[in-house]
């Protein structure tokens, strides 16, 4: 044993002290953490103004009013208003978290006033309605002067349908095509759609002798936020948490065991390329010097796994929401964690110990991460309905099952206590049947060499010995 | 005081190929074995079934006592053919964690270290990493390595190959030391000079098999050529005539020289005498059997006494079913 923790200890320190390990483990969370937070702060920068004229071509005569009054210094701002309560309204959890923090609020609301940008100039050109629509699109198509705003360019054009108003024929409405300059705001381009909806709407409401505004006031219901009701009281739900904390669970598992998979993967080339092996195991036995590797990189996957969970739970509690956090997902993530590298890391010491170099272990590495990736290429399917047939089914296939009980457990609807303890037994089982195989493939495959082995090749190794 | 090392019919085959077949070997406690044999006939497969790295097919084997090396690893020392460090690792922290992988601790170790590098004169490469190290310091490392815990069994595999004249003679002079500590030294080569000068007991193996196991001292009568060496003073002399001395059964150009057969009954010291009182000769010697003599003439099945046109012969062949193999 004690030969064996020499070996783990070895396996560690050779890793976590390469600048491999300190650039992409350490550095690379300090450079996301700095990105995030001056992000918002590069984002408070004013977005260009916009200006300019949408000009109409209205063959109903009865869209171009209300659509102007769309475009009116004060349709923009009720827009914005309206744009900025729901904004509120879906943040609100957030700004509750926060409203201990010193300037946090007006952090939100400059973020908010940033996002939306400055107030658009927009002046609507009504054209006759027999104007010719390929000259009047052409205008579209000039480039600006000296790329800056021009109030008099044509930014876009609509053209509204005959039987827009008034259906034609057979009952059914006509519409608009609407044309743009190249690179408008999409911003601009949502509130001209919203614009000649709201206005055609309008003008059938009048056509039909009904009043628009009445019409408004019976089909708008205000969406409240929902509530969540717990033992402890009842609080906004936060919608956001309830996606990202199953994703976060899940990415921290990944990323911590096959970071830690890789680097036993490549240790143990090197092992084997340099020839070092056969002086290891003329010291130990290859059974020892595997347990040996093996537990030293979950050392490595355990720092790295502490270091993101850790920043995760420091971003929590600086939003004052660490009571999402159960522990019992804490220990569940640190089970599952062991789980989940032990059967990665059985496969990574196998394919290592059968192949001279790394090029060759990209061809056994393929299907080993197509089973790593199901669960991220299932998350979103399992996390809306973890408990669906497809979802359950994979918690009991290892080495997945280990993922996707995790991303169920964290996700709204969590499957009950005992399908858990059920997928850890399986797990185990499943560790127990890799590590078994990886031992007999490490043992012959350390001193073969010559051309790459196939799947099928490191089965019969395993027979062999 | 058991045997060091006892093979019985040991077997070890990869695919189709039999690498050893039905080895027997015993080497008693404290013997300098050099085990022999050409280039692919088994002596690295047998050597790491003893260190029980590879595992064999069938027979049995006994390393110090024990079933399976695995349970005396701390008491055997192992220099590979096909050196391996650490590239990355400093000298001194490589044979550090090796020692302790071979049983060894405590506060001392370290200085244990520094006083074998010293002594292979890489005391200033302790703090060096292993890559920055030339073929031959990073051979006495490993030597080192197999060493720095007092072995009872060293393994040797080629151990002076790709060292220099100087750190040859070193590494011999080590070798012997640790031989005259007490411990059992079985090392393979197949460089035949070094056999003979270090070990005291031959084993060769061929095509995994043993075809010899003797003491160095009785190979000489074991394998005698029979032959007398001859050159004449007068290169124009006529040589023929020694084709018509008793116990001559015959005579063959080998360069400048001439290689004279001796029949089974004839006496080495009287068909001399007669060679020197027919001929004057420039140089006359009782042939006596080299280890390469031995080597080459069990490779190619044709005696120690083969001479140079079959031994090249014998060689091509040996090559040519390496190629194939």
């Amino acid at each position: 044993m004690k030969k064996t923790l020499y070996v783990a200890a070895r396996e560690f320190t050779a890793t976590v002290m390469t600048k491999g390990f300190v650039f992409g483990v350490l550095v690379t969370p300090a450079i996301i953490a700095v990105v995030v937070y001056f992000m918002p702060r590069m984002m408070n920068r004013t977005p260009p103004k916009i200006e300019g004229r949408v000009a109409i071509v209205d063959a109903t005569g009865r869209v171009a009013r209300p659509f102007a009054e769309h475009l009116t210094p004060e349709a923009f701002a009720k827009a914005r208003e309206d744009a900025r309560r729901r904004i509120a309204e879906r943040t609100e959890g957030v700004r509750r978290s926060v409203s201990g923090t010193p300037g946090a609020s007006e952090a939100i609301e400059q973020s908010v006033e940033a996002a939306l940008g400055e107030l658009p100039q927009i002046e609507l050109e009504v054209l006759p309605a027999d104007a010719d629509p390929e000259q009047a699109k052409s205008l579209l198509a000039l480039a600006p002067r000296d790329r800056q705003p021009d109030p008099h360019q044509r930014i876009a054009l609509v053209i509204v349908h005959p039987d827009a108003v008034e259906p034609h024929g057979q009952g059914r409405y006509g519409s608009y095509d609407l044309f743009v300059r190249a690179k408008l705001d999409d911003r601009l381009v949502d509130h001209l759609h919203d614009g000649l909806r709201d206005a055609i709407v309008a003008a059938r409401l009048h056509a039909a002798g009904m009043d628009p505004s009445r019409a408004e006031g019976l089909t708008e219901v205000r969406r409240p936020t929902s509530r969540t009701v717990t033992a402890a009281g009842e609080a906004a739900t936060n919608e956001v948490l309830n996606i990202l904390l199953p994703a976060a669970f899940m990415g921290l598992l990944l990323v911590s065991v096959i970071t830690s998979g890789q680097y036993l993967l490549t240790s143990t080339v090197e092992e084997k390329s340099t020839r070092v092996v056969e002086v290891l195991l003329s010291a130990i036995s290859a059974r020892e010097l595997m347990t040996g590797k093996i537990i030293g990189q979950m050392a490595v996957g355990l720092v790295v796994l502490g270091l993101y969970a850790g920043l995760g739970i420091l971003a929590l509690f600086s939003f004052a929401a660490l009571g999402v956090l159960d522990p019992m997902l804490i220990t569940f993530l640190l089970v599952f964690f062991v789980l989940a590298y032990f059967s990665y890391a059985a496969m990574m010491a196998a394919i290592g110990a059968s192949v001279s170099e790394m090029r060759e272990a990209q061809s056994l590495m393929t299907p080993v991460m197509l089973f790593i990736m199901i669960p991220w290429i299932l998350w979103m399917p399992i996390s809306r309905d973890p408990n669906s047939l497809m979802a359950i089914a994979l918690s009991y296939i290892p080495p997945v099952s280990n993922f996707v009980i995790l991303l169920r457990l964290t996700s709204s609807s969590p499957p009950p206590m005992w399908q858990a303890w059920l997928a850890v037994a399986v797990g185990a089982a499943g560790v127990y049947v890799l590590l078994w195989f990886a031992g007999k493939v490490f043992r012959v495959g350390l001193l073969m060499f010559g051309k790459p082995p196939t799947l099928g090749t490191l089965i019969r190794w395993a027979r062999m010995s | 005081m058991p045997d060091a090392v006892v093979l019985k019919n040991l077997t070890k085959t990869f695919g189709e190929t039999v690498a050893v077949r039905g080895l027997d070997l015993v080497v008693p406690q404290g013997a300098l074995y050099g085990v022999i044999g050409p280039n692919g006939a088994g002596k690295t497969t047998t050597i790491r079934m003893i260190l029980s790295i590879l595992f064999p097919d069938s027979g049995e084997l006994q390393v110090l006592g024990h079933r399976s090396a695995l349970e005396a690893k701390d008491r055997i020392g192992y220099l590979p053919e096909e050196r391996g460090l650490y590239k990355k690792m400093r000298v001194a922290e490589f044979l550090l964690y090796l020692a302790r992988l071979k049983g060894m601790d405590g506060a001392g170790l370290p200085r244990q270290v520094d006083a074998w590098l010293d002594r292979v004169g890489l005391l200033g490469a302790a703090r060096k990493r292993c890559e920055e190290l030339s073929k031959g310091m990073q051979q006495k490392a490993q030597f080192i390595a197999a060493v720095i815990h007092r072995p009872d069994l060293l393994i040797l595999d080629e151990p002076f190959s790709g060292l220099d004249p100087v750190n040859q003679r070193l590494l011999r002079d080590l070798v012997l030391e640790e031989h005259r500590r007490g411990a059992t030294i079985l090392f393979s080569t197949h460089i035949m000079v070094q056999a003979e000068q270090l070990c005291d007991h031959v084993v060769m193996i061929h095509r995994g098999e043993k075809v010899l196991d003797q003491p160095l001292s009785t190979i000489g009568s074991s394998f005698d050529p029979r032959s007398i060496l001859f050159e004449p003073l007068d290169p124009a002399a006529d040589v023929s005539v020694l084709h018509h001395l008793p116990g001559v059964r015959g005579v063959a150009r080998e360069g400048s020289a001439w290689d004279v057969a001796l029949s089974e009954t004839a006496e080495a010291g009287e068909v001399l005498k007669a060679i020197v009182t027919t001929i004057t000769p420039a140089r006359i010697e009782v042939r006596r059997p080299t280890l390469e003599d031995v080597f080459v003439g069990i490779v190619a099945g044709t005696g120690a006494g083969a001479g140079s046109a079959a031994l090249r012969q014998a060689l091509r062949d040996e090559d040519a079913q390496e190629v194939g193999r």
